[in-house]
C-alpha cells in the first residue's frame, strides 16, 4: 500500500483528503498542518506521496516542499492549489513538485493523480 | 422468541452493510387477531417485557420508561395506540426495540412472530379511510393465504396531527 | 447532501472549521477596527482564513461561500501585496464583516440541513468596488507591475546550456499533449511538462507559447492541445513512457520528425531566440532538517486535538454508566450481611477511578466563555453605529468554564441583554453629559465561580430602572400579584422579567422585535438557571445570569412513593424531618401547610400530584424533604428516603418532544438498575 502525507493547514481539507485516499486503497501515513511538520514527518515516515498544501501559516508548501527536496531528491510531492494561484504553483513545479491538482477537485482526479505520481 | 428470529437479527448486527438483504424484510407480530410488520431495518432487538417506569401527564399508549442496559428509552403499548382494549401483559408479551431517526422507542405487542420476506409485488396500498390502527398502515403485504398490516413507523411516533383530531 | 461526500463527518468538520475560522476572522477584524488599522499580520491571517474557506467550500459545492470567500481573498491579497495607503479601515471592516454575516447565515442553513442558497453577489459586487475604489486611489503600485513584468519575462523557450554540448545523436519530436477536462490549469500543467522535457532535452519549443502569462492560453491548450517540438537523444519508446507519466494525460501524439523542416518552420515563424540559462529558479531557501528539527520542537508541536461533541456525549453517557454499573456492584443486596474487607477496599479503589474519570470527563467538556463574550464585541459594535452611541465593552472573567451544552443556551440571551443595555440602558452622549455622566457608556461582562454555579453579570452604567414605570407597566399590564407599596426593590426589578412586560413604548430594531426579557429567563430556566436584576436609577442596572456548571451529572437524594422513585437534586434540598403531628397546619382552602421553627411552609403531596398509589399518606407515617428554589421553599411529601447518589440526567427525546411534564427534568438509573424521575424544584415550587 502506498503511504501518503498529507500537508494542510485546514482540516477539514484533511479529513476530505484522507477519506478519499484511505477508501482508494492508500495508506495516509500521516497529516501536517504546517511546513515544519510536515519537513519533520517527511524524515520520519518516508511516505511514498506527499500531498501539499500551498498557503499555509508557519512555512508555507513551497518552502516545505523546497527543504523536503534537500532531504530528499526523490521525494515524490504533490501540490494542492487553487484557482487564481497560478504563479505559485509554477514556483512549485520549478522548484521540484511532481504535479499538482487544483481545489476543488474531483476524488476521481486526486486518485488518478496520485497513483500516477506514487508508482513513477 | 425463535431461533430463526434470533439469527435474523444478529445477522443484521453483524452484516450492516449489506442493507440490501434487509429490504423488504419485515418482522411481523400480532396484536388480537391481527398481524403487523415493521421493516427488519428498524427494529434493533426484542425484549421480553420489562418493569415499566411511569411517567406522569404523558398520553395513556406511553406507558413509560424502561431501562435497556443502561439506556432508557420509553415503551409504547401499540394495542392503545390503535385504540384497541388494553390486555394484561404476559410471557409471550414482547417488546419491539425500534430506532428511527435517532430515537429508541420500545413497542409493546401481544407477541411476535417471525421474518419474513414480501417482495414489493405483493404490497398493495391500505383503503382510504379506516378505523382505528388503519391510519399507521402503510401497506397491506400477502403472504400465502395471510394478510399483513405493514406498519408506517415514522407515523406511529409522530402523528400528532391525526392523534389531536381524534382527541376532538 | 450536495457535493461528492455522503459522510456527515467532513460535513462536521466543514461546518465546525469553517465557524471555527469565521469567528477568528470577526475577532481579527474587531481587534483591527479597534487599533483603527490592519497590521501585516492580521491581513495575511485574513487572507488565510479566507483562503481556507474557498477551497473547503468549493469542495463542498457550497460555491456561494466559496466565491464570496473568493472576492474577499482577492481584496487581501491585494492588501498584502501592495501595502496601499488611504484606506477607510471602517469602511474595509464593514464590508468585510457584512461578507461574514453571510457566511454566517449560509452555515446555519448548512447546520440546520437547508440549502444553503443565498446570493451574496450584491456583497461581491460592493467588495469590488471597495477594491477598485482603493486601486484608484493607489495608482502607481510598483511590485503588481514588477509581478507581471517577471511573469512577463519568463522564457518561453528553454536551452539548458550545460547540456547543449554534447547532442550528438539527436533525434527531433513532436508531442501533442491534450489534458483531460476538468483537470484545471492545462497551462502550468504545459509548464511542468516543458520543465520535465527540459531534462533531457537542450532545444524546447512549444505553442501556445505564452503559456504563464496569457490566460487565453488555457483554452488554446483545451481546444487544440499543447504542442511540443524538441530535440533529444532518447528513443521513441522512452519518450513515450515519458510522456505517459503525464498526470491528466487524455490524449498524446507523438511523432518522430525526420528532419527538421517543422522544427525549423516553427522556429521561424517565431524568431524569439531562447535566452542564455533564462530560468531564474528560485535560491533555494535552506532549511535544513536541524533548523527545523530545532524550530518544532519550540514552536508546533500537536498538543491539542479536536474531537466531536457527539463523541464526548457518547464518554459521557459511558461515564453516566459506569457510575451507576458501579453502584450496582457494591451496592448490591447479594454482598448483605457479608463480611468483605478486602472487596470493599477494592471496591473503594475503584469509586475513586470511577469519580476521578467522572471529573475528567466533566472536564473536557467545560469550555471557557471567552467565545461567547468575544461575541459581544460585535454586537456593541454594530448597534452603537447604528443607534449612534458611544459604548465600550469590558469583559472580566472570560476565561470560566461552563459546559459546552450550556454556553450553547447562554449565548443568546446574553445578547440579548446586552442589546438590552445599549438601547434601552444607555442613553445618548448628550444625556448622559447631561447627567454628569462621561460621554461615553460602559458595560461590563463579567463571569464568576460560585460554588456549583457560574454567575454571569450584564453591568451597565446607563439610566437604571424606573421603578415608577414599572410599577406602571405591571399594572396596565395586570401583572401585579399583590400590591405595589408592599412589594420590595427587588421584587419591583423582576417584575420586568414576567411575561408580556416590556418597558419600551418604541420597539427598535435591535431590541424590540417583541421579544421580551421573559424569553431570556425561559432560556436560562431551561438549562436550569436563574436571572435576577438589580439597578440603581441615575446609575445603571445589573443583571445576573445564574447557571449550573454542567447539567449532566448531578448530586441526588433519591426517595420512594409507591413503587415510584424521584430524585431531588441535593443542592436544592434544604433538610428533610419526620413530621411532628403539632405542627400540621390545614387551611380553611384545605391547604396543607407545616409550622417549622415559627415558619409556615407549603406541603406538597407527591403521590397525588403525579397520581402514584401508595399506602403512605398520613404525614407522620412519611418524610417531608424541605427544597427551596430562588427564596421559595416547600415541603415535599414522600414515602422515604432512599439515599443519596451521583445521577446522570437525561430523558428520551422522545418524550421531551411529547410533552414538559410538570415539575420533572429528567431520570435516571439507580444503583438497583431502577428508574427514577428528577424532580425540577424550580418546576414545583411554582406549581
Amino acid at each position: 500500500m502506498k503511504k501518503v502525507l498529507i500537508v494542510d493547514d485546514a482540516s477539514f481539507m484533511r479529513l476530505s483528503l484522507k477519506t478519499m485516499l484511505e477508501s482508494n486503497g492508500f495508506e495516509v501515513a500521516g497529516e501536517a498542518e504546517n511546513g515544519y511538520e510536515a519537513i519533520k514527518l517527511y524524515t520520519k515516515l518516508k511516505p511514498d506521496v506527499v500531498t501539499m498544501d500551498i498557503t499555509m501559516p508557519e512555512l508555507d508548501g513551497i518552502q516545505a516542499l523546497k527543504s523536503i527536496l534537500e532531504l530528499d531528491q526523490k521525494a515524490k510531492i504533490v501540490i494542492l492549489s487553487a484557482m487564481g494561484q497560478e504563479a505559485r504553483v509554477k514556483e512549485a513545479i520549478i522548484s521540484g513538485a511532481k504535479t499538482f491538482i487544483v481545489k476543488p477537485f474531483k476524488e476521481e482526479h486526486l486518485i488518478q493523480t496520485l497513483n500516477k505520481i506514487a508508482n513513477m | 422468541m425463535s431461533e430463526n428470529l434470533d439469527r435474523e437479527l444478529m445477522g443484521k448486527e453483524t452484516d450492516e452493510r449489506e442493507e440490501d438483504t434487509q429490504k423488504g424484510r419485515f418482522l411481523t407480530f400480532n396484536l388480537d387477531k391481527e398481524a403487523y410488520g415493521i421493516e427488519i431495518t428498524h427494529v434493533t432487538e426484542i425484549i421480553g417485557i420489562q418493569p415499566v417506569t411511569q411517567v406522569p401527564e404523558l398520553p395513556d399508549y406511553i406507558k413509560g420508561i424502561i431501562n435497556l442496559r443502561g439506556k432508557i428509552i420509553p415503551v409504547m403499548d401499540v394495542r392503545l395506540r390503535f385504540k384497541k382494549n388494553f390486555r394484561e401483559y404476559n410471557d409471550r408479551t414482547c417488546v419491539i426495540v425500534i430506532d428511527i431517526d435517532d430515537l429508541s422507542i420500545g413497542l409493546i405487542v401481544d407477541s411476535v412472530s417471525e421474518v419474513i420476506a414480501i417482495p414489493d409485488t405483493e404490497i398493495v396500498a391500505p383503503p382510504e379511510v379506516g378505523k382505528g390502527g388503519n391510519k399507521y398502515v402503510k401497506g397491506i403485504g400477502k403472504v400465502h393465504s395471510d394478510v399483513i398490516l405493514l406498519l408506517d413507523c415514522n407515523r406511529l411516533l409522530n402523528d400528532e396531527d391525526t392523534e389531536n383530531l381524534l382527541n376532538i | 447532501m450536495a457535493g461528492q461526500f455522503s459522510g456527515e463527518p467532513m460535513l462536521d468538520m466543514y461546518i465546525f472549521e469553517t465557524t471555527q475560522n469565521i469567528e477568528q476572522l470577526e475577532m481579527c477584524i474587531l481587534d483591527s477596527e479597534k487599533s483603527n488599522c490592519y497590521s501585516q499580520t492580521s491581513i495575511n491571517e485574513i487572507f488565510r482564513i479566507m483562503h481556507t474557506i474557498k477551497g473547503s467550500s468549493a469542495m463542498m459545492l457550497f460555491n456561494n461561500i466559496s466565491v464570496l470567500a473568493h472576492s474577499i481573498e482577492d481584496l487581501f491579497y491585494y492588501l498584502r501585496e501592495q501595502k496601499p495607503e488611504n484606506i477607510d479601515y471602517t469602511l474595509l471592516s464593514d464590508h468585510i464583516l457584512s461578507g461574514v454575516d453571510f457566511i454566517k447565515v449560509e452555515l446555519q442553513k448548512i447546520v440546520d440541513g437547508e440549502k444553503a442558497d443565498g446570493n451574496p453577489s450584491e456583497i461581491i459586487e460592493a467588495i469590488k468596488a471597495f477594491l477598485s475604489q482603493i486601486k484608484l486611489k493607489n495608482p502607481y503600485n510598483g511590485s503588481e507591475a514588477k509581478e507581471k513584468q517577471e511573469l512577463a519575462e519568463q522564457p518561453r523557450y528553454y536551452i539548458t546550456p550545460n547540456k547543449s554540448d554534447i547532442n550528438i545523436n539527436t533525434n527531433a519530436f513532436k508531442a501533442v499533449l491534450f489534458f483531460e477536462a476538468g483537470c484545471e490549469m492545462e497551462n502550468i500543467r504545459a509548464f511542468t511538462v516543458i520543465h520535465n522535457i527540459r531534462e533531457f532535452s537542450d532545444e524546447v519549443y512549444f505553442y501556445p507559447e505564452d503559456i504563464i502569462d496569457n490566460d487565453e492560453s488555457v483554452n488554446v491548450i483545451r481546444e487544440q492541445g499543447f504542442k511540443v517540438y524538441f530535440k533529444t537523444q532518447k528513443n521513441y519508446k522512452e519518450l513515450d513512457a515519458f510522456f505517459n507519466q503525464t498526470v491528466f494525460l487524455r490524449e498524446l501524439e507523438l511523432v518522430r520528425l525526420e528532419d527538421d523542416t517543422e522544427l525549423k518552420g516553427f522556429l521561424t515563424a517565431k524568431t524569439v531566440k531562447a535566452e542564455e540559462n533564462p530560468v531564474v529558479v528560485p535560491r533555494v531557501n535552506s532549511y535544513s532538517a536541524e533548523t527545523a528539527e530545532k524550530e518544532m520542537t519550540t514552536g508546533a508541536g500537536q498538543s491539542i486535538i479536536s474531537v466531536s461533541i457527539t463523541k464526548l456525549d457518547k464518554l459521557m453517557d459511558l461515564v453516566g454508566e459506569m457510575v451507576i454499573s458501579e453502584a450496582m456492584v457494591t451496592q448490591n443486596p447479594d454482598l448483605n450481611g457479608l463480611q468483605l474487607d478486602n472487596f470493599m477496599k477494592a471496591a473503594g479503589q475503584l469509586h475513586k477511578v470511577t469519580s476521578d474519570i467522572q471529573d475528567m470527563v466533566m472536564s473536557i467538556r467545560m469550555v471557557p466563555l471567552a467565545m461567547t463574550f468575544q461575541k459581544m464585541h460585535r454586537v456593541v459594535r454594530d448597534m452603537c453605529k447604528k443607534l449612534d452611541k458611544e459604548i465600550s465593552l469590558e469583559l472580566i472573567g472570560e476565561e470560566t468554564e461552563v459546559d459546552k451544552n450550556i454556553i450553547e443556551h447562554i449565548s443568546d440571551p446574553l445578547m440579548h441583554l446586552v442589546r438590552n443595555s445599549i438601547d434601552h440602558g444607555i442613553g445618548s452622549a448628550a444625556d448622559r453629559e447631561a447627567a454628569g455622566k462621561p460621554p461615553a457608556g460602559k458595560i461590563t461582562l463579567e463571569a464568576k465561580n460560585s460554588g456549583s454555579d457560574v454567575v454571569i453579570l450584564v453591568k451597565d452604567d446607563g439610566k437604571g430602572l424606573n421603578k415608577q414605570k414599572i410599577l406602571e407597566k405591571a399594572a396596565q399590564n395586570g401583572l401585579l400579584y399583590k400590591p405595589a407599596n408592599e412589594m420590595s426593590d427587588s421584587e419591583i426589578y423582576n417584575l420586568i422579567f414576567l411575561p408580556g412586560f416590556s418597558t419600551k413604548e418604541k420597539v427598535t430594531e435591535f431590541s424590540g422585535r417583541g421579544v421580551g426579557m421573559d424569553v431570556v429567563v425561559r432560556n436560562i430556566e431551561s438549562v436550569g438557571g436563574s436571572v435576577s436584576v438589580d439597578s440603581e436609577e441615575g446609575k445603571g442596572s445589573v443583571i445576573a445570569l445564574k447557571i449550573p456548571l454542567t447539567l449532566a451529572i448531578i448530586d441526588g437524594m433519591n426517595i420512594q412513593v409507591g413503587s415510584s422513585r424521584y430524585t431531588i437534586p441535593t443542592k436544592a434540598i434544604k433538610e428533610s424531618f419526620r413530621p411532628n403531628a403539632n405542627d400540621l397546619i390545614k387551611d380553611p382552602d384545605g391547604n396543607e401547610m407545616i409550622m417549622v421553627r415559627g415558619r409556615c411552609y407549603p406541603i406538597l403531596r407527591l403521590h397525588q400530584l403525579y397520581k402514584v398509589k401508595t399506602g403512605i399518606t398520613r404525614f407522620i407515617d412519611g418524610i417531608l424533604i424541605m427544597v427551596e428554589h430562588e427564596n421559595k421553599t416547600l415541603c415535599v411529601f414522600a414515602d422515604e428516603l432512599l439515599g443519596q447518589q451521583v445521577v446522570v440526567k437525561s430523558l428520551p427525546k422522545y418524550i421531551k418532544a411529547k410533552r414538559k411534564v410538570k415539575g420533572l427534568t429528567g431520570c435516571t438509573l439507580l444503583g438497583d438498575g431502577s428508574i427514577s424521575l428528577i424532580l425540577d424544584i424550580g418546576g414545583l415550587v411554582n406549581i
